[in-house]
C-alpha cells in the first residue's frame, strides 16, 4: 500500500505543479495583457439588456437594484425574472425599481428554475447584447464600457469579469475570497488566452444575443447553467474572453453549511455538464478547451482519490495509537507532553507536501500582485488559502455523492 | 495573446527541476540520518568503559567499580533507549518506495549492543546493589505479531514515566541474532510480545498498571 501510495502521489504531484507552472507562466509572459483596457470606439452605445433571475432574494435584491441603478451606460435596459419567490422579493423589487424606466419587472408566480427565467428575460430583452447577473450580486457603474468593446471580435460570444467577494467577515468568507480573485478572476484571464475557458460565472457575464440564441438559448435541465453554456460555446467554436478589469461583486452565503449546499449544487452541476459534453474531454477538435477540461477533471479525481487514500493511512494510523491507549490509561498527555521536532524525522514525502504548501502560497502571493490586490487586510484569507484543497475534497465528495445518489438539486 | 508552446516544455523543466530538487533534498535528508544513526551507534559501541569497568573490578575489587559505573549508568541508558528511538523514527522516515538494508543491518548491531549493556548491567545490579530495574521486551514484526506494537508504545510510556529508574531493552526476534537467540532459550519465550521483568517472564500484552505494579509502583 505505502509503495503504490507514494508512487501515486509522486506523479500526481508532478502533474498538478506541471499544471500549475504552466498557468503562472502564462501569466507571468502576457502580464501586460492581463488589463487590456480596451477602447470604447463604438459610435452608438450598442443596446445592453441585463437579466437578473430572482428566487427568494428579500434582503438581498436592493443592494443589486441599487447598483444598477448607478449603472452608467445609457443604452440599457434592467429584466428582473421573479421566478416564483415565496418571500417578498417581488415587494422589494417594486418598491426599489420605481421611477426608472430603464426596469422591467417579469413577476411570474410559477417556479421553473434560473435558466427558463434567463431565457425569458433572453425572449423579451432587446439588447444586442445580453448580461446574465445573480440576484445576490453587485456590479461597478461603468462595467459595459469596459466589457462591451470585446465585442468588436464578431467570434467573441461572451465576456466575463473579475468576480469578487462582497464584505468577507469570517474566517471561511475570507479563504474563498482568495479563491475567488485567483481562481473566478485571474485564472480566467489566463484561461482565456488560450481559449479554455469553462465556467461564464452566474454573478455577471455578458453574451452576444445572436450567438446564444442560435446555440439554443440556458439549458433548462441543468443546475450550472453557467458552466453549460461555456461548455456549449466553445464545442461550437465561438470564443470566451474575460475583462480583469471589470469588477462585480457577489454575497457568499453566511454559514459553512449553506456555503456547502451551494458547492454541492455547483459540483453535481458540473459533473451533470461534463456527463453531458463527455466527448469534448482531450478532443483535439476543441483545441486547447478539450485538454484543459480534461487535466482539470482528472486533477480533480486524482486529488479526491490522494485525499480518501491520505484519510485512509492517516486515519488508520490514529486508529492504532488510539487502541495503543487503552493499554495505557488513555494518558494522551504523556505522549504530547515527550513529543518534540527532529527535521530529520521529515521524510521525502513530507518534503513533497511542504514544498506543495510553500507553492500553492507563493502561487497565491503571485496571483495577488498582479492582480494588484490590497493585501493588507487579507492576511487570514493568504494563511488560510492552502486549506481550499481540503474543503474542495469534501465539496467533491458531497457532490459525488449526491449525484451517485440521484438526488436532484434545486437552483436555490 | 498568443501562448506559446515552448511555455509548455519550460514548465516542464521548471517541474522535473522541482522534482529532484525534492529529490536530492530527501536523498540529503536520509544520509544525515545514516550519519546521526552512525554517530550515535560508535558512541555506544565504544567498550572501552565497559571493559576498564570490569578489569577495575578484578584488581581492586567491586567497591571502585561499582562507584565507577554508577557514575556513568544514567548517561549509558540514555544514550541507548534515545538512539533506539531514533532508529525507528528514521528508519520510518526513510522506507517510502523499499525497505532499507542499512537500517536492519544498524539495527541488529543496535541488538547486539543493548545485549551486552544489558548483561553488564544485570551483573553490575547484583554486585553493587543497584535498585535499577531490568526489562527485556521480545517482539517480533507487526504482520507476525499484532500486539508487538501494543507493547512497545505500553513500555514507552513506563520509559517515558519512570525515566532512568528502569531500563528498557527491545529484541527483534525477526533479526535472527545469535545472542539474542540464546536469551530467548533462556528465557524460554515461546510466544510474542513478551517481557521480562527483574528476570520475571510475562507473556501477551501487558498493560501500564500491571508493568509499574510488577516495578513496585503505583499511579
Amino acid at each position: 500500500m505505502n509503495l503504490l501510495y507514494n508512487i501515486f502521489l509522486y506523479s500526481l504531484w508532478f502533474l498538478s505543479t506541471y499544471y500549475v507552472v504552466v498557468l503562472v507562466l502564462i501569466m507571468l509572459v502576457g502580464r501586460k495583457n492581463l488589463y487590456e483596457n480596451r477602447k470604447f470606439d463604438f459610435k452608438k452605445e450598442p443596446r445592453v439588456s441585463v437579466i437578473i433571475p430572482a428566487y427568494n432574494e428579500q434582503g438581498k435584491i436592493k443592494f443589486t437594484i441599487k447598483s444598477l441603478r448607478k449603472v452608467n451606460y445609457k443604452n440599457i435596459e434592467f429584466i428582473i425574472v421573479n421566478d416564483g419567490s415565496k418571500d417578498k422579493t417581488s415587494k422589494e423589487v417594486k418598491e426599489n425599481i420605481k421611477g426608472d424606466p430603464r426596469f422591467l419587472f417579469i413577476d411570474r408566480k410559477e417556479n421553473r428554475g434560473k435558466a427558463a427565467s434567463l431565457n425569458e428575460g433572453i425572449a423579451r430583452a432587446s439588447g444586442e447584447f445580453v448580461a446574465t447577473m445573480d440576484a445576490d450580486s453587485v456590479i461597478e457603474p461603468g462595467i459595459f464600457y469596459k466589457t462591451v468593446p470585446y465585442f468588436s471580435d464578431e467570434k467573441i460570444a461572451a465576456v466575463t469579469v473579475s468576480v469578487l467577494v462582497k464584505d468577507p467577515k469570517s474566517f471561511i468568507h475570507k479563504i474563498f475570497e482568495m479563491e475567488y480573485i485567483i481562481g473566478l478572476s485571474l485564472y480566467l484571464k489566463v484561461f482565456s488566452f488560450f481559449n479554455g475557458i469553462f465556467v461564464t460565472p452566474g454573478p455577471f457575464s455578458i453574451y452576444r444575443k445572436s450567438i446564444i440564441q442560435n446555440i439554443g438559448g440556458f439549458d433548462e435541465k441543468n443546475i450550472t447553467e453557467d458552466m453549460e453554456i461555456a461548455y456549449r460555446i466553445q464545442k461550437n467554436h465561438y470564443k470566451i474572453v474575460n475583462c480583469l478589469e471589470a469588477k462585480a461583486y457577489t454575497i457568499l452565503p453566511p454559514t459553512f453549511r449553506k456555503i456547502t449546499v451551494q458547492r454541492r449544487r455547483w459540483y453535481s452541476g458540473a459533473l451533470h455538464t461534463l456527463s453531458k459534453h463527455r466527448n469534448v474531454l482531450a478532443n483535439k477538435k476543441y483545441g486547447a478547451f478539450g485538454f484543459v477540461a480534461f487535466l482539470n477533471y482528472l486533477l480533480i479525481f486524482l486529488g479526491l482519490l490522494l485525499f480518501l487514500s491520505t484519510i485512509y493511512l492517516f486515519g488508520s494510523n490514529l486508529l492504532k495509537d488510539l487502541l495503543h491507549l487503552q493499554y495505557s490509561n488513555l494518558d494522551l498527555w504523556l505522549r504530547l507532553k515527550s513529543m518534540e521536532f527532529d527535521i530529520l524525522t521529515m521524510s521525502r514525502a513530507a518534503v513533497l507536501g511542504f514544498v506543495s504548501i510553500s507553492f500553492t502560497v507563493f502561487g497565491l502571493i503571485v496571483g495577488l500582485i498582479m492582480t494588484r490586490t490590497d493585501v493588507r487586510n487579507k492576511k487570514l484569507g493568504i494563511l488560510g488559502y492552502p486549506f481550499l484543497f481540503f474543503l474542495y475534497q469534501y465539496f467533491w465528495l458531497v457532490s459525488i455523492i449526491n449525484v451517485i445518489g440521484g438526488k436532484g438539486i434545486k437552483w436555490r | 495573446m498568443e501562448v506559446k508552446k515552448s511555455i509548455f516544455l519550460i514548465a516542464l523543466l521548471i517541474t522535473a527541476f522541482l522534482l529532484s530538487t525534492i529529490l536530492l533534498l530527501g536523498d540529503f535528508l536520509n544520509n544525515e540520518r545514516k550519519s546521526n544513526v552512525e554517530e550515535r551507534m560508535e558512541i555506544i559501541s565504544d567498550l572501552n568503559d565497559i571493559q576498564t569497568f570490569s578489569l577495575l573490578s578484578d584488581v581492586y575489587g567491586n567497591k571502585l567499580a561499582c562507584l565507577a559505573f554508577k557514575s556513568k549508568l544514567a548517561d549509558w541508558d540514555k544514550t541507548l533507549w534515545n538512539l533506539g528511538l531514533k532508529l525507528e523514527q528514521y528508519r520510518v522516515a526513510t522506507e517510502e518506495f523499499q525497505k532499507d538494508p542499512f537500517y536492519i543491518e544498524q539495527k541488529k548491531k543496535f541488538n547486539e549492543n543493548e545485549l551486552l549493556y544489558m548483561a553488564f548491567l544485570t551483573k553490575a545490579k547484583n554486585e553493587c546493589n543497584l535498585t535499577q530495574n531490568i526489562i527485556s521486551f521480545f517482539y517480533r514484526k507487526s504482520e507476525l505479531c499484532k500486539k508487538c506494537d501494543d507493547q512497545s508504545f505500553v513500555l514507552t510510556d513506563v520509559k517515558r514515566m519512570l525515566e532512568d529508574q528502569v531500563s528498557i531493552f527491545s529484541f527483534d526476534s525477526d533479526l535472527n541474532i545469535t545472542s539474542v537467540q540464546l536469551l530467548e532459550r533462556y528465557y524460554e519465550i515461546d510466544q510474542y510480545p513478551c517481557i521480562v521483568i527483574n528476570e520475571e517472564k510475562f507473556c501477551g500484552i501487558q498493560d501500564r498498571n500491571f508493568i509499574l505494579d510488577k516495578l513496585g509502583y503505583t499511579e
